[in-house]
């Protein structure tokens, strides 16, 4: 648990969860994921808080942020992240499966850096999957302070 | 004798003084004469006694001077007859004794006489006043008299004339009736009985406010008031008729003034505007109904129009769940079983594979249904943005978009003048994507697809484009259903397709205000025609 690693998953259906590990796995950063199941226990982990008060320091170099999440919404976390010094900088996915106009005007108002509707398809989905862990956790390079490739 | 005739006459007052003379020596002469006889009865002591009778006759009946006269005659003669000396003038003892006797008795008498004359001749005077004075106030009363015949003769001309102009007026039908300045009325004409119910002389004579029980625009003095200043009055009376009914009228009033400028009556004119007054009431109660009734309506729309707003969030609230929980499961199910069959691939047989593969046929129609249902919602929900659209350019991208699925096909593409349109961009090219890959689609079988593009002829407020093919068309007696929700003409197998295409695009059409339809047959191709409105600023 104390582990630093490069991702942090925010989702809270484990079939979902699953499928993106599945994805995340063909490019061998299954391992990279930190999987939280709402916003509330997200924001525990950026501030280790919680069960999470033991964590080395370190922000994520990617956030896969599902919207539809309980407790706090996607919506939530990613205005609470953005209006702090020390996290704002974190980069972050929405990676939801609605294609809602009004969720991606959001999502971009409040300073997300990339938006994908998870595909019906499952091909599509474990490519959409691979590509953005690798660009993000892989080919990007991320703020200061985020856990880097080792 | 009577003095006041004889006066006038100066032959008969000659006349007068004669005889009065004449009496004074008569009356001596004869009471000489008495003294003779006296003196020869012995009775000498009486002589005097007549002399003073005539002197008192003298003076009775001729006057001061003829008195004078007879008393002067008289003393003389009494002297010279009848005292001592006899026949002489001389005065002797016994004219002593009588001269101042006969001379105070006839002096009395004289002064009576005068002051009976003076009486008399002063009641004569006043008498004769008076009679002057009868005289002429019968000579006035005569002259009052034929004034009087004169005014009443005027009068019954006058009043003869005004009875011609009151039959005159009794001609109009129009209500006329004159007051005094008592209100009461004095002249009543025909249409006032026709109107009012009573007659000319149940009328006359009645104060007018009360018999008619008006109800004024305003109060009373202010009216006459303005009357009085400007000679007339106009305003809307209230009246009661005989039988009670109540009238409104326009009344204008007229002021008649006499020769020194002083209000003496007042004319009035009134016209029965009460149907006139009830029709324009009647007008205005029903636009207040109306006004209630649209009232009414205006708040029952808004009920439904929020009642709407709220369906429609609900809708809305929906779509959004569809959205996000709906699309979560047919992913799972799609990707699972792919996992699935990529780990059993080797290990199962045909069947099952073949059975495997059907589930990830249908995940993917879900998938697809799934999305199309969203879009299609999404059209009734979304803003519209009206901006020019250069169609030409618009259908080319879309061309470019299908060509991916065109791969392999022989398809001759024939693109007309596509004219400048007005709508939503991304609504129109959804539009025309569904149609033109409808056109593909429906021309699979067509060893060389032909499908053109183009505008008919476009009217005066709306531009026509279509977009024909010769692919498998359809049958005509079906061409209603074409444009409905998950209205499919074709077997899945044919043509894949969900039913929600042509729907989108009638959706699209009915969002801007246009029409849509179709021609074709089976088997001989398809037309899509859409007609959008043309702005006004654009017709320019």
């Amino acid at each position: 648990m104390n582990d630093l690693k490069r991702i942090l998953l925010v989702e809270d259906d484990p079939k979902d969860v699953e499928l993106t590990l599945t994805g995340l796995a063909e490019y061998n950063l299954a391992n990279e994921v930190v999987i939280v199941g709402d916003g509330e226990e997200a924001l525990d982990y950026l501030y280790r808080r919680g069960k999470y008060q033991t964590r080395h320091n370190g922000n994520p170099a990617v956030m896969l942020l599902d919207l539809k999440l309980p407790k706090l919404n996607g919506f939530e976390v990613l205005q609470q992240v953005r209006s702090d010094e020390n996290l704002k900088m974190i980069p972050i996915v929405v990676l939801t499966s609605s294609n809602e106009e009004r969720d991606l005007v959001r999502s971009y108002k409040l300073g997300v850096n990339a938006y994908v509707t998870k595909p019906v398809d499952f091909h599509e989905f474990v490519n959409a999957v691979k590509e953005l862990g690798v660009f993000w956790a892989v080919i990007n390079e991320p703020p200061p302070g985020s856990v880097k490739k080792r | 004798m009577n003095p006041a005739i004889e006066t006038p006459a100066p032959t008969s007052k000659a006349t007068a003084q004669f005889f009065r003379y004449s009496l004074a020596f008569g009356s001596v002469a004869a009471a000489t004469a008495l003294g003779f006889l006296a003196y020869r009865w012995d009775l000498e002591e009486s002589v005097l006694m007549f002399f003073v009778l005539a002197v008192a006759l003298t003076s009775w009946y001729g006057g001061l001077w003829p008195a004078i006269v007879a008393f002067t005659v008289g003393l003389l003669t009494f002297d010279y007859f009848f005292t001592r000396p006899y026949y002489s003038l001389l005065p002797g003892r016994e004219d002593v004794a009588y001269s101042p006797i006969f001379a105070l008795i006839s002096g009395l008498l004289i002064w009576f006489g005068t002051v009976r004359r003076r009486v008399e001749r002063e009641l004569q005077e006043s008498r004769d006043q008076l009679e002057r004075r009868v005289v002429e106030r019968t000579a006035e009363l005569q002259r009052a008299n034929e004034q009087l015949q004169d005014e009443v003769a005027e009068r019954r001309r006058v009043e003869e004339i005004l009875r011609e102009r009151a039959s005159l007026l009794d001609l109009t039908h129009d209500t006329v009736f004159v007051r005094d300045m008592n209100n009461t009325i004095t002249y009543w004409n025909r249409g006032a009985g026709e109107l009012y119910g009573w007659t000319n002389e149940e009328a006359v004579g009645q104060v007018s406010h009360h018999l008619m029980r008006t109800i004024f625009p305003e109060p009373l003095n202010e009216i006459n008031a303005e009357l009085l200043r400007t000679d007339r009055w106009e305003g809307e009376l209230i009246h009661a008729k005989r039988d009670g009914t109540r009238l409104v009228v326009a009344s204008r009033w007229s002021l008649q003034r006499n020769d020194y400028g002083n209000p003496i009556a007042i004319l009035e004119t009134n016209n029965n505007i009460t149907e006139r007054k009830q029709a324009e009431e009647a007008l205005r109660r029903s636009r207040d109904e109306l006004e209630v009734k649209v009232k009414e309506r205006t708040a029952q729309l808004s009920k439904i129009n929020a009642e709407l707003q709220l369906v429609n969030k609900e809708l809305e609230a929906f779509a959004y769940s569809v959205s996000h929980d709906l699309r979560a499961p047919v992913r799972h199910i799609s990707g699972f079983t792919e996992l699935l069959q990529k780990h059993t691939e080797s290990v199962l047989d045909d069947k099952s594979r073949h059975h495997i593969s059907m589930i990830l046929d249908s995940a993917n129609r879900m998938g697809n249904l799934v999305d199309d249902l969203l879009a299609f919602s999404r059209i009734g929900r979304a803003q519209t943005q009206t901006t020019t659209i250069h169609l030409d350019k618009l259908i080319k991208s879309v061309v470019a978009e299908v060509a991916p699925d065109t791969e392999g096909r022989e398809i001759v593409w024939r693109i007309g003048n596509l004219p400048i349109c007005y709508g939503d961009p991304a609504m129109l090219r959804l539009m025309f994507g569904n149609l033109v890959s409808n056109a593909v689609k429906f021309t699979r079988t067509r060893d060389k697809a032909e499908i053109e593009i183009s505008s008919v002829n476009d009217t005066l407020d709306e531009v026509v484009v279509f977009v024909k093919d010769n692919g498998v068309g359809f049958d005509m007696k079906y061409k209603d259903k074409l444009f409905g929700v998950f209205q499919r003409l074709h077997s899945q197998e044919a043509f894949e397709g969900t039913g929600i295409g042509l729907a989108t695009v009638q959706r699209i059409v009915h969002r801007h205000g246009g029409r849509v339809w179709a021609e074709g047959s089976l088997s001989n191709g398809a037309t899509f025609y859409v007609a959008l409105p043309k702005p006004r600023e654009l017709e320019q």
